[in-house]
């Protein structure tokens, strides 16, 4: 999660979501908190029993609208107007808080003469080259003094200092642009705004709570940065109930990106080497990407321990501890643009596992074409799904399908040990319930065996390309004889290895800090070290929640089980905190040193008063009020220099690749640099298309979970059919009923659903200007035989990415709606959907209590 | 001890997390897979297989800005009369009230007659109707162990078994709180002792009336018509009709004696113009 | 309750809200055997009255106590098995028998149905020792008593199948929780009236019939003027009986071919009339009354099953 990463240092939400409680005000946004993160929410709730308002800025009225104190609609993909002209809003006012800004921020430094605003270029940046449609970065970066230094102005007046660089930037950010662009009622606006200014400072805090309809765009990261940028300057982050809380998806996602799945990270955020960097070697490697200040600066210490950690005693200082076994990136091995070269023919193969691009990827259609031109393809999961069928979709001719395809039956959560890393960076341990059905096995399983049988086929080979097989480190096997005996490897060896230990010794790693870059530590994933201090300890296993309301014995959380991060900022410059209210974590005098009720985000012993050293490296680098530890100048980044980010270093608003207007605060219509695939199987609708006059959006629904939950009777007896939501003008103007069946089109396709008319779903009414309406579709549904059925929405959506993290978006685009089923709609397994409830007008009487005729009358004696 | 819940509509999130676990727990089949393009209500109602079921109710302007619209969820069940229409009317004493003091279907002893199911003034209890004992069992551990098969059989009458919420007598006897109260994330229902929950709610609407919101409790006391105070109450920000709860339920068996009395004048009538009719040959 | 201010999207006094016009109500599973059995209660209980006032030492009314108390008893035996193929298996008829509850209608039904049977059977083997069929000593078991006991369990069988009906949640029925029972008893004595007409006419005891006429002619007239005040004490409640469809049904069946007709055509039994036609016309008049007896019946419970279905009626309960 870059948009985090680049403003405070660490990919990962800030705070922990039990601290919601301490709150006084919680803007959700970008999120379905209450039907994405239920069980979560309950903190929410508690936070409001105590008093603290919540705001829900939405698209849609939801159910987390209908708890909430304040609910705004606004039309989907335009958040950076709305939260950048709160940014206006507190510096025009100057309603920002001024101490914290001006110590933990970056605010005071003064950006370099030749950087170009997006106001000074209609839209775009400094440094555009609109051939390649990408950025040069070199302008945009800080004033350097004659020693080198960052020339900083205290006082924030200079005009090139980042406070006024955000000024100008949104000045044109107004209540009036936010009624013209988002269509958000201006006095709602500004009662928002207001509230979070007043609920901000010395003594109140709030909390933002974000997911993905943030990040689902062209410019997602932007939007995040957006809220990071207005989190700094009300002063809310690293503070009790104060923060970002990104809510992530699946019960382990956030497990997934730190031990990475992700293809451009090694595990703990390491980069992975690229080709089309100076990274060939490990020196060259570690000197790219280990920092001279801050915490990175122990980059080495980290790479080597994992390299240790994959090839053991292969690893050695003189082969360069096995570096060059490591693949090199060439380019964007995203899953969506993979997608496109497994269909081109460059990718021939491919493992899907625990995934079902077929029914929730974009242009999923694409995606089950380009399996059709693999030559063979693994699917592990727990069910039948499209993608493993594809071959047998509608419209398919299996005889003219070449793919060789092999189905592996997948234990689920329930079926294995294992730990999940939720929202909260708090490692949970699960233990299994059940044995794995029939033939099915944990994941863990099959890579085990993946492992130990490419090791069997190459034994004995000379041939150096095999050396990374044979030299990876393999010993998972368990001690418990049930699962050694069904060849089930030990998650708490891997758990271990992944806590890292000393190599001579083989004892655990009791800290990250005791880390070494010579060889003496092994270690796979640097910032889960102390999760398994020792052989007998796994912390992910606490479950004391007794004590400080922290409940640090409950879980362990990375990094080092911190719960809020940088919270060296609950304290104020000199160390006390900012208020008795909001007390977290604070300096002892006596002590000498940072206590409080979490763990110190903070080199234990470095006193407040501790002076910056502009010429030291490392830490020293860093004051005793530097609180964003991570950073090269521990300062949260209101400006994100260098080209940290490809396509901004403050957000600018920029409308989706599809919309219904033209941008009205710049010439450039949509992102600049974001990542386009115009071709004729990924066909665009235009930016502003009149044949797709609607706003079109997608989001889960609380009864499924993903696409995979359509089989269980009772979660599909609850939302029993793919549907979208219109509102009652839109369904008056199409002559559509709730409960009838309509068709939505966009350029590359089309799909069927059942209307759900309802006045959650706002017309909106842009400025003077035009009407505008919005429908919404679950994503959880699939053209598979299931209990609950209905064509995916991913049939819908051509690929575009956000040129950042290659995030899809699918939260905003254009579509068009008629009423009816689509056509060519052949009779079929895959495609008859439960028809409608029986609405009878048998069975009720004449006489005045009779209201709308007969809706949802059953027939005499007829059972549900 | 008496048992039962207070379901506070202000803190429900329709998650239907209650919804799930009760069918979980009491191993009942899903009611079918129809759309009903009703909010976000595809169960609709209480049935011989449903026993929570959550209400949505849209109440949207189209003026006003929005700032007073409101999507009320509220998650129903039988209410566990102090006098229940249910308990009295059926025939067999296969409705009881255990020691929890709720109201419980005894399945073996059911006979299928369906009195129960006109005589409950909220709708609640109904027959279920198609038994598949292959496919998903009703839930056999509220009953000893040596009864199940009855049980199995008593289920597989053709007429059916009438079913409703047990208030997890099964798990009420195990010690453990009922399923439904259990998922709930936002503690909207909330089980105990009666006397608690009602004093706990009388608080509740104070605390929500100083806040600006209307609130009142639906049941906690006597509702009235004979029916009695509910141990299963519920806190209503709005009519209960809208709800699809009574105002004014009424006991039915209150209306028995006026029944036969008026079926004794009739007969005495006759009976006069019988006696008349036929006294001389 | 307190009155509270309309929330958005419903005006001041706007008429209560429905939710998405669903019932609140279950409707009754009852089909043609409830029917059925509630019909035959009613003429049990008809009968039971008929069989206590027709003992004077006439040969023509000794028959028909006779032909009231065999068929009173035929129809007890026969009740069981409608309420069996109503439950599904016969075993589970036993389980009515385990206790006996005074607040269920349905549970003093059953035992009132024991108790009658027993009663009819009784007097039935008395009519056979009279008439030499069985040995005379078995009278010995049936008492005299037997005979008021009938008439009073009869009463009370055809009373309680409306007080079933009425003493329910369900709104029509339970807004006619005076009204049902009264007819159901005037309604049962009318058919039990025509039944037994019938059968005498059948087995040629033909002038018997110009008093039981005149009984029939009392209950009907009872039945219409109860109807007549039904209709107007239930207003909306009575809709689903009495108005749409069904309501014309009831109309046409009962009130109009079920008792006007069979009145004037009891009526007109009053004038001498030539003896065949007179039995015609009494035979015409009975099979009339049955009809509109089992279809008021019937009525009773379709109404109940639409006033179920009713998104309103339910809100506000009959007292
Ligand atoms: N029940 C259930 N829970 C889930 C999941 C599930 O499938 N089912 N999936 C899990 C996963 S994988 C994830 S990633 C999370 C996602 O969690 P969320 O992001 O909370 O869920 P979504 O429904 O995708 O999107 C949230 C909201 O974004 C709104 N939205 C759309 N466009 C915009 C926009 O431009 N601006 C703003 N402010 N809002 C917009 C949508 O209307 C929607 O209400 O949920 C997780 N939780
Ligand atoms: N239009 C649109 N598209 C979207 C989204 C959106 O908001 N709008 N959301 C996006 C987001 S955030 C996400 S995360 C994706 C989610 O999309 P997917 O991850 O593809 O959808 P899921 O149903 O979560 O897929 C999980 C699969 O894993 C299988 N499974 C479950 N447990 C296990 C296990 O233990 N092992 C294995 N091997 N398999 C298992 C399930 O059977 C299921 O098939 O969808 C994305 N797609
Ligand atoms: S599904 Fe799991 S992760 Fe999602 S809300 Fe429920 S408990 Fe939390
Ligand atoms: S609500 Fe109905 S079913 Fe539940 S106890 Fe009361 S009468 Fe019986
Ligand atoms: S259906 Fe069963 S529970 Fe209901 S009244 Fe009849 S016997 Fe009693
Ligand atoms: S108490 Fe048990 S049976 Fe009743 S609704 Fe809750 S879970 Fe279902
Ligand atoms: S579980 Fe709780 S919050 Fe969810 S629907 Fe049921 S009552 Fe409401
Ligand atoms: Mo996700």
């Amino acid at each position: 999660m870059p948009g985090l990463g680049t403003s405070f240092g660490r990919g990962g939400a800030t705070v922990w979501l039990p601290d919601l409680v301490n709150a006084d005000c919680i803007l959700i946004e970008g999120s379905n908190f209450a039907e994405a993160h239920p069980v979560g929410f309950r903190f929410v709730m508690e936070a409001k029993e105590r008093g603290a308002t919540i705001i829900h800025v939405d698209p849609r009225f939801t159910r987390t609208s209908a708890v909430a104190d304040i609910y705004a609609p606004m039309r989907s993909g335009t958040d950076i107007v709305f939260l950048g002209a709160i940014i206006n809003y507190l510096l025009t006012n100057e309603r920002y808080f001024k101490e914290y800004v001006s110590a933990y921020t970056n605010a005071p430094f003064i950006v370099g003469a030749d950087f170009k605003d997006t106001e000074d270029l209609d839209g775009i940046f400094s440094g555009y080259d609109p051939d390649e449609l990408v950025y040069d970065f070199s302008t945009w970066t800080w004033e350097r003094d004659e020693k080198g230094h960052i020339a900083t102005d205290p006082s924030m007046q200079h005009e090139r200092c980042v406070l006024n660089v955000l000024r100008k930037h949104y000045a044109r950010y107004t209540p009036e642009m936010v009624e013209r662009v988002c269509g958000t009622p201006r006095h709602l606006f500004e009662q928002i705004a207001e509230l979070l200014a007043k609920n901000s400072g010395r003594d109140r805090t709030t909390a933002f709570a974000y997911a993905v309809g943030w990040t689902q765009h062209t410019n997602g990261v932007q939007f995040v940065r957006t809220a990071a940028i207005l989190q700094l300057l009300l002063g809310n982050i690293g503070r009790p109930g104060g923060g970002i809380i990104a809510l992530r998806g699946h019960a382990d996602i956030q497990g997934a990106t730190d031990i990475a799945t992700l293809y451009d990270l090694l595990p703990g955020y390491l980069p992975m080497p690229s080709a089309n960097r100076n990274e060939q070697t490990l020196t060259d490697y570690l000197k790219t990407n280990t920092k001279k200040t801050g915490w990175w600066v122990n980059t080495p210490k980290y790479m080597v321990s994992l390299l240790k950690a994959f090839y053991g005693d292969a690893a050695t200082k003189e082969n360069d501890y096995c570096f060059e076994y490591l693949p090199q990136l060439i380019g964007d091995h995203s899953q969506l643009v993979t997608t496109i070269a497994m269909k081109d023919g460059t990718v021939q193969g491919y493992f899907c596992i625990g995934q079902n691009p077929g029914a929730s990827g974009q242009n999923a259609e694409m995606t089950k074409a380009a399996l059709e031109s693999l030559q063979w393809f693994v699917n592990i999961d727990s069910y039948d799904n499209e993608t493993v069928s594809f071959w047998r979709r509608e419209g398919a001719n299996p005889s003219k399908i070449a793919t060789e395809v092999f189905f592996l039956p997948a234990a689920t959560v329930l079926e294995k040990d294992g730990t999940m890393t939720q929202t909260s960076r708090l490692l949970q341990f699960h233990d299994k319930a059940v044995e794995p059905a029939g033939e099915a096995r944990s994941d863990a399983w099959y890579f085990n065996w993946f492992a130990k049988r490419l090791k069997e086929l190459y034994a004995g080979s000379t041939d150096p390309k095999d050396r990374p097989i044979l030299d990876m480190t393999w010993n998972y096997d368990n001690d418990d004889p049930h699962e050694r005996e069904k060849g089930e490897p030990s998650v708490n060896k891997v758990m271990q290895e992944i806590n890292g230990y000393y190599t001579a010794t083989g004892e655990q790693v009791a800290s990250f800090a005791d880390l070494k870059d010579d060889g003496s530590t092994a270690s796979g994933g640097w910032i889960y070290t102390g999760v398994f201090p020792d052989k007998q300890t796994n912390r992910a296993r606490n479950r004391d929640g007794s004590g400080e309301y922290t409940a640090l014995n409950w879980g362990w959380a990375w990094p080092a089980n911190r719960r809020t991060l940088y919270n060296r900022a609950s304290a104020d410059p000199q160390g006390k905190p900012w208020s008795e209210r909001k007390k977290y974590v604070w300096w002892d005098e006596t002590a000498k040193k940072w206590t409080g009720v979490d763990v110190p985000d903070f080199p234990a012993t470095k006193a407040p008063d501790t002076p910056a050293n502009p010429d030291a490296t490392g830490m020293d680098f860093h004051s005793g009020a530097d609180p964003f530890i991570m950073m090269l100048d521990g300062k949260g980044q209101m400006f994100v220099p260098g080209g940290a980010l490809k396509d901004a270093p403050i957000p600018a608003h920029y409308e989706p690749q599809q919309s219904v207007v033209e941008n009205a605060l710049y010439k450039q219509q949509s992102s600049p640099v974001f990542g386009r695939y115009d071709r004729d199987d990924n066909r665009y609708n235009k930016p502003v298309d009149e044949n797709y006059p609607y706003v079109l959006t997608t989001y889960r629904i609380t009864e499924m979970s993903g696409i995979m939950t359509r089989y269980v009777p009772w979660l599909a007896e609850l939302q029993p059919s793919a549907f979208c939501e219109i509102d009652p003008e839109l369904a008056v103007k199409k002559g559509i009923k709730s409960g009838d069946w309509v068709t939505l089109s966009t350029a590359l396709g089309e799909m069927e659903a059942r209307a759900l008319v309802s006045g959650r779903m706002r017309p909106l009414r842009l400025g003077k200007g035009k009407r505008v309406h919005q429908i919404g579709v679950p994503y959880n549904y699939g053209s598979m035989v299931a209990l609950a059925r209905g064509d995916s929405v991913g049939t819908l959506i051509a690929i575009s990415l956000d040129p950042n993290v290659s995030i899809h978006e699918s939260k905003t685009l254009t579509c068009n709606i008629r009423p009816g089923r689509r056509p060519q709609y052949r009779e079929g397994p895959t495609d008859e959907p439960v028809p409608a409830k029986e609405r009878s007008v048998f069975g009720q009487p004449e006489g005045q209590w009779m209201g709308p005729k007969a809706n949802g009358q059953r027939q005499e004696g007829e059972k549900k | 001890m008496a048992t039962g819940f207070f379901t506070d509509t202000t803190l429900c999130i329709g998650c239907k997390a209650c919804e799930v676990a009760c069918k979980q727990w009491n191993e009942l089949p899903s009611d079918g897979f129809d759309f009903t393009g009703d909010s976000y209500d595809n169960t609709s109602e209480l049935s011989g297989t449903t026993w929570r079921h959550v209400a949505f109710v849209e109440q949207m302007s189209v003026d006003d800005g929005g700032l007073r619209d409101r999507w009320l969820m509220s998650s129903d069940v039988c209410k566990h009369c102090t006098n229940a229409g249910c308990l009295e009317a059926c025939p067999t004493g296969a409705i009881i009230r255990n020691e929890f003091d709720s109201v419980f279907i005894q399945p073996d002893i059911c006979n299928g007659c369906g009195y129960c199911v006109v005589s409950c003034p909220f709708g609640v209890v109904d027959m279920i109707e198609k038994f598949d004992p292959e496919g998903v069992r009703y839930n056999l551990a509220s009953l000893v162990e040596d009864r199940r098969e009855e049980h199995k059989t008593a289920l597989q009458g053709n007429g059916g078994v009438a079913g409703k919420c047990t208030l997890c007598y099964d798990r009420q006897k195990l010690g453990f709180v009922p399923a439904c109260a259990k998922a709930c994330p936002t503690d909207s229902i909330q089980f105990g002792d009666v006397e608690e929950l009602r004093a706990r709610a009388r608080k509740r609407v104070e605390t929500l009336t100083e806040r600006g919101m209307q609130a009142q409790l639906y049941g906690a006391d006597d509702i009235g018509g004979g029916v009695g105070p509910l141990n299963a109450f519920f806190l209503l920000t709005d009519r209960p009709e809208a709800y699809n709860l009574p105002a004014q339920p009424v006991l039915p068996s209150t209306r028995q004696p006026d029944g036969y009395a008026a079926a004794a004048v009739a007969v005495l009538g006759l009976a006069v113009a019988g006696w008349m009719i036929f006294r001389n040959a | 309750m307190r009155e509270l201010t309309e929330p958005p999207g419903r005006e001041e006094g706007a008429p209560t809200p429905t939710y998405y016009e669903r019932p609140l109500l279950k409707p009754p599973h009852w089909g043609w055997s409830v029917t059925t059995y509630l019909f035959t209660g009613g003429i049990m209980g008809g009968l039971g009255l008929i069989q206590l006032l027709a003992d004077r030492h006439d040969e023509d009314e000794r028959k028909l106590r006779r032909t009231a108390r065999i068929t009173s008893f035929l129809l007890a035996a026969a009740n069981p098995a409608l309420l069996i193929s109503h439950l599904g298996r016969p075993e589970r008829f036993l389980n009515m028998l385990r206790i006996m509850k005074f607040k269920s209608p349905m549970s003093l039904g059953v035992w009132g149905l024991v108790f009658y049977s027993g009663a009819a059977g009784g007097n039935v083997v008395r009519e056979l020792a009279n008439s030499g069929v069985v040995p005379r000593w078995l009278r010995f078991f049936a008492p005299g008593i037997l005979t008021p006991a009938q008439a009073l369990l009869g009463a009370f069988t055809a009373g309680y199948t409306g007080v079933l009906l009425s003493a329910t949640a369900n709104p029509f029925w339970s807004s006619g929780k005076r009204h049902i029972p009264a007819a159901s008893v005037a309604s049962g004595l009318s058919s039990a009236c025509a039944l037994s007409t019938l059968l005498s006419v059948l087995e040629g005891n033909g002038r018997v019939t110009h008093k039981i006429e005149r009984l029939e002619l009392v209950a009907a007239t009872a039945e219409l003027a109860i109807l007549a005040h039904f209709e107007r004490h239930a207003g909306n409640y009575g809709t689903p009986f009495f108005t749409g469809a069904r309501g014309k049904r009831m109309r046409t069946y009962t009130i109009q071919a079920g008792i006007l007709a069979p009145m004037a055509l009891n009526l007109l039994g009053m004038l001498p009339l030539p003896k065949p036609v007179d039995a015609t016309r009494s035979v015409i008049a009975s099979v009339l009354t049955l009809v509109g007896g089992y279809i008021f019946r019937e009525s009773l419970i379709e109404a109940g099953k639409l006033s179920a279905r009713d998104p309103r009626a339910a809100f506000v309960q009959p007292t």
